[in-house]
């Protein structure tokens, strides 16, 4: 879903790279106080992983296809902060390395891709953190579903202020075309959120929580 | 580093370069959804100045030198994972040895 270089005008990527900044700033801030080994592995092995999955182009209809996002999953995992700076990370290389989106486009796609999923990742944190259950299960399938159709529509809405949709077409109407399409692939999201984090809470829950059932060998000095 | 650290470390690269050097090389290589919700619009060419990073080493998810097939496209998917991997655990040395400096307090520090 990466936003390709072009697309956007100066106004919406300027704007939208100094809304990112500001988020990306800030989540340094707040994870700084938070940041022990556990976590920055934890950071480092989703983040390599997250950049692996969005190779995946896996069909969602003929002559379509689509990738996961992962900022959901971050922000489940992790938390809003280190997520953001996990996809702000994943972003940065793919459009430097492997021009996969614009470069003056980075600070859009973070906040499409990066931002806006992890928020939505960091409510559903809260039930896990609770109690794993179906109920988490289903928030985290609905979660990953409801963020990306957010990032979808927010794409679009930055195309539209960047005069980048004909003028024939709708912004409802592009809205509707884009985010079918995305309706499959974050249902994909939604379910291999789930998976995932089940994976990472059953195997090093204490790297996801502090406190959670800790392995002895956790605490050395 | 405690060995738990290091078994997630192993799991998550392997999982990491078995999904990105291997399995992405049988992904599907139709357009993904914004890039055809963009061509079915009529809105694929760039109406504005962008810029797009040279491909200096990887032409897209392709090692240059060696083509377009499987080994390029594993390249692609291990350096790209391990590059994700560098910057981070870099990010988390560099902050926490500023806190360090800075004499945040030390109660939530773990050194492994």
């Amino acid at each position: 879903m990466h936003i390709g270089p072009g697309f956007l005008s100066p106004a919406v990527w300027g704007s939208t790279a100094a809304v990112s900044g500001a988020a990306l700033a800030a989540s340094l801030a707040v994870a700084n106080r938070r940041l022990d080994d556990r976590r920055v592995v934890l950071m480092g092995v989703m983040g390599a992983f997250v950049f692996a999955a969005q190779m995946i182009n896996f069909p969602v209809l003929p002559g379509t296809s689509g990738h996961l996002g992962g900022g959901f999953l971050l922000g489940v995992l992790l938390g809003a902060p280190p997520a953001i700076v996990v996809m702000a990370s994943i972003l940065l290389v793919q459009a430097l390395v492997f021009q996969d989106g614009g470069v003056e486009a980075l600070g859009a796609n973070v906040l499409v891709m990066g931002v806006i999923p992890a928020l939505v990742g960091t409510a559903v944190r809260r039930l896990w953190r609770r109690r794993a259950g179906p109920l988490a299960d289903v928030f985290t399938f609905l979660g990953g579903l409801v963020a990306v159709l957010l990032g979808a529509t927010g794409v679009i809405v930055l195309l539209w202020l960047s005069a980048a949709l004909p003028g024939s077409v709708s912004l409802w109407q592009a809205i509707g075309v884009m985010d079918l399409v995305h309706l499959v692939i974050g249902a994909a999201e939604g379910a291999a959120s789930v998976a995932v984090v089940r994976f990472v809470l059953k195997t090093r829950p204490e790297a996801v929580f502090e406190g959670a059932g800790a392995p002895v060998e956790m605490a050395s000095t | 580093m405690t060995r738990a650290n290091r078994n997630t470390l192993l799991v998550g690269l392997a999982a990491a370069i078995l999904v990105g050097g291997v399995i992405s090389y049988f992904a599907s290589a139709w357009p993904d959804g914004l890039e055809k919700t963009q061509a079915d619009l009529g809105a694929d060419s760039p109406r504005h100045g962008g810029v797009e990073a040279p491909p200096v080493a990887f032409h897209e998810y392709s090692l240059k030198w060696l083509g377009e097939g499987f080994w390029a496209n594993a390249a692609a998917g291990v350096a790209g994972a391990l590059l994700v991997l560098a910057i981070l655990l870099g990010v988390g040395r560099l902050l926490r040895r500023r806190r360090e400096a800075g004499g945040a307090s030390p109660a939530s520090q773990q050194v492994g």
